[in-house]
């Protein structure tokens, strides 16, 4: 078993920026869509042709990202979008305009008996959930990207000069370098009890059988990086860890592309709170175009 | 085993054990999304890996099981090559935190009533991390109350609580032989 970081170097301009501004600007992002709730497509579709273009310009190989991508996709098509287009849940009250006009009806029956409701499916709601589907997936692919673009090894250090204590960039730090030792160990774990006659592929009985049958795996794993610990904590109190601020190998410094990127995600966050609270635009509604193109 | 360090302490021990819980969770949580999923109902994961986290949890402190929990979940999450999602990776630190708090209060890692009163203290931390997390997705993924509720933390706080369960008292035994043969 091979549990690595998706990370690979790669000559784009995403992963010449410095790691906090990505992080930032994500942040940015989220935060402008989320605070000050915009639904107006004016804005969020803007913000998607962006995410999305750095997304492409992150040059993630599709043999990579394909399976965190359908993972995505359905959780915000079925989920979210679907949820949102038979229901018009999840938005503002107005998604739920009772004078939109109806496309369709939609029966739901509880299976095996004649109980049921119709559930009218309305101009509002369809245009609701093709916003929401959209909204979400700004935000998603902006995240998407960090593990396949990012150096885990920089991460300890982004938190710092983020403003993270020693300590908790140092437990950061420490667990991305755990990590390939505790794979191997529950690797060789694996190996170990297969070697005894465990089956892991076909373990009998319901789900609780099943999941007491794992403590094999698990707990000898576990046990072991116990005592690793008290290693490992022996080593940095005998180098008097914790007494000084540390310094670090690592140093991280803004470029001026940097700053470009940090002041347009604030002008991006700022630019939907003044439009929503400043002048009330940003909420939710349905354009005529798309009640022209559905009605004709 | 006897726990001597005072709740809220965030020493070299601390640091250590976070980091080893956050790679555990890491490690568990990928071994179980990706590589052998277990079966599950519905929309219900079970996932191992909660087991690992809530154990560290009651067992190094809360501070411990809040490092764990956030940084375990960015990890498991990132190596899945999911991206990263702020509030699920803070929900599952609540998730480690809050059974942190009964540290002070386990003495026998053996003992009947400890391992109740873990089980009770890892319940409250799913159900509070989880709860932290569905709502969460109310404001960044724009959900409904009822989709958050029903869709996201039912299946979750279901899933994690049906592993901690049954796996939670048995790390816990576990570690006492080990503890009690190393004698710290």
């Amino acid at each position: 078993m091979l549990a690595t970081w998706k990370y690979r170097p790669r000559n784009t301009f995403i992963q010449s920026l410095d790691p906090r501004t990505r992080l930032i600007f994500m942040l940015c992002v989220i935060f402008a869509l989320t605070i000050p709730e915009i639904w107006d497509y004016r804005i969020v579709f803007p913000l998607f042709i962006i995410s999305l273009t750095l997304f492409l310009m992150a040059r993630i190989e599709w043999k990579d990202i394909r399976r965190p991508l359908l993972f995505i996709f359905i959780l915000v098509f079925f989920i979210v979008g679907l949820n949102g287009f038979v229901f018009g849940r999840g938005g503002p009250s107005s998604v739920l305009d009772p004078t939109s006009p109806v496309l369709f009806t939609l029966p739901i029956k509880i299976p095996g008996t004649d109980w049921g409701w119709s559930v009218p499916v309305t101009i509002s709601k369809a245009w609701f959930s093709i916003s929401q589907i959209v909204r979400m997936l700004s935000m998603a692919i902006l995240a998407i990207p960090i593990p396949y673009t990012m150096d885990p090894n920089i991460y300890g250090t982004a938190f710092k000069r983020m403003g993270a204590s020693d300590r908790v960039s140092f437990t950061m730090d420490l667990a991305f370098r755990f990590l390939p030792t505790f794979t191997r160990d529950l690797a060789t774990t694996v190996d170990a009890q297969r070697a005894r006659g465990y089956e892991m592929d076909k373990l009998k009985g319901g789900i609780a059988a099943k999941i007491r049958k794992l403590a094999p795996l698990v707990i000898p794993v576990t046990m072991q990086s116990t005592v690793t610990g008290e290693e490992v904590i022996d080593a940095m109190d005998l180098r008097a860890f914790g007494t000084a601020p540390r310094t670090w190998l690592k140093d991280l410094h803004y470029a001026p592309r940097d700053y470009v990127i940090l002041a347009f995600g604030a002008a991006i966050f700022i630019a939907c709170c003044v439009l929503k609270w400043g002048y009330g635009i940003g909420g939710f509604f349905v354009p005529d175009f798309f009640t022209k193109l559905l009605l004709g | 085993m006897n726990n001597n360090n005072s709740t809220w302490e965030f020493g070299t021990r601390q640091v250590v054990y976070g980091a080893i819980g956050a790679a555990l969770y890491g490690a568990f949580s990928y071994a179980t999304n990706i590589l052998f999923p277990l079966p599950a109902a519905g929309n219900i994961s079970f996932r191992p890996a909660v087991a690992v986290l809530i154990f560290f949890g009651v067992a190094y402190g809360p501070i411990v099981g809040l490092l764990a929990g956030f940084i375990g979940n960015t990890i498991g999450d990132g190596i899945s090559g999911w991206g990263f999602y702020w509030h699920w990776s803070l929900g599952n630190g609540l998730m480690g935190m809050i059974p942190g708090l009964i540290m002070m209060q386990i003495t026998d890692f053996k003992a009947r009533n400890d391992i109740m009163k873990a089980v009770g203290w890892g319940t409250l931390g799913i159900a509070v991390g989880m709860l932290f997390a569905s709502l969460t997705e109310m404001f960044v993924g724009g959900i409904d109350l009822k989709t958050a509720l029903v869709g996201y933390f039912t299946p979750a706080f279901i899933g994690n609580l049906v592993v901690t369960v049954i796996l939670l008292p048995i790390l816990m035994i576990a570690f006492a032989g080990v503890a009690a043969r190393r004698g710290r």
